[in-house]
């Protein structure tokens, strides 16, 4: 679909893919997302085999009563997926939205984490 | 445990392809200003910029000479672990936004909610109409 479906000179089918930040601990991983101008409420993490989906749905009605006068930017959906290896335990995802900036954090399954092996004494 | 299948790659091609077109990039982390938008409302003016990650303490707000001046800083959060991936970009920002008419300097309203500041000013009495009467 090369053509870009527009409504009332808005693009419906535009999407921002949000710029991240990807660190990694001994226990877990850590992604920071940029995604101003979306709420809590509005945003849906969904983790299905592999693939973990980041989506962030605009509210673009509180423009309403509004003339724009001057422009430099404007908002989409936020949309981004990444691909996860089985390190991760899929059960204990955090999520935690601020100022703007979703923080993820993916902990590492029991089976990966490194692990002291006792030595008894034969 | 997941099994890794090669077709799944070969079908990623055509989304790749599509979303391509369909993908905007993200922006404002690149420069050294923040992204603006200026409405005008019944009661006056209104100013938003995407200060996504900045903390509203690190944000100061001006009004000079008929002018809106947006500062601050955009202060890193690394941590001290190794990146995978750094996309995002910190510092200090200016950004001057010019108004089309006086405001109110004593009426004026900043928010800051979900990454985006928002400045509500109000249109001074000297800007609007005044009607002169004749003798």
């Amino acid at each position: 679909m090369a053509t870009k479906r527009m409504k009332d000179n808005y693009c419906e089918e535009c999407m921002i893919v949000p710029v991240a930040d990807i660190y990694e601990t001994a226990d877990a991983y850590s992604l920071k997302l940029e995604m101003p101008g979306v709420k809590k409420e509005n945003l849906e993490i969904t983790m299905n085999d592999n693939e973990l989906e980041i989506s962030g749905k605009i509210q673009k009605d509180e423009t309403n009563g509004k003339n724009l006068k001057y422009s430099e930017y404007e908002l989409f959906d936020y949309y981004r997926s990444f691909r996860v290896g089985n390190d991760i335990d899929r059960n204990s995802l955090k999520a935690e939205l601020e100022n703007g900036i979703l923080t993820l954090t993916l902990h590492k399954s029991e089976e990966v984490k490194p692990r002291k092996i006792q030595i008894t004494a034969s | 445990m997941l099994t890794y299948n090669i077709f799944d790659d070969v079908l990623e091609l055509r989304n790749l392809v599509d979303n391509f077109f369909r993908d905007v990039p993200s922006r404002g982390a690149s420069r050294d200003y923040p992204y603006i938008d200026l409405y005008e409302t019944d009661a006056g003016l209104q100013i938003s910029a995407i200060l996504a990650g900045v903390k509203p303490e690190d944000v100061s707000v001006e009004l000079v000479n008929n002018s809106i001046i947006i500062e601050g800083e955009k202060k890193s959060d690394y941590a001290e672990h190794p990146y995978i991936r750094k996309e995002r970009e910190f510092g200090r920002f200016k950004k001057s936004v010019k108004l089309p008419y006086r405001v109110d300097a004593g009426n004026v309203q900043a928010s800051m909610k979900d990454g985006i500041l928002t400045v509500k000013l109000t249109k001074s009495e000297d800007a609007k109409p005044k009607r002169i009467e004749i003798h």
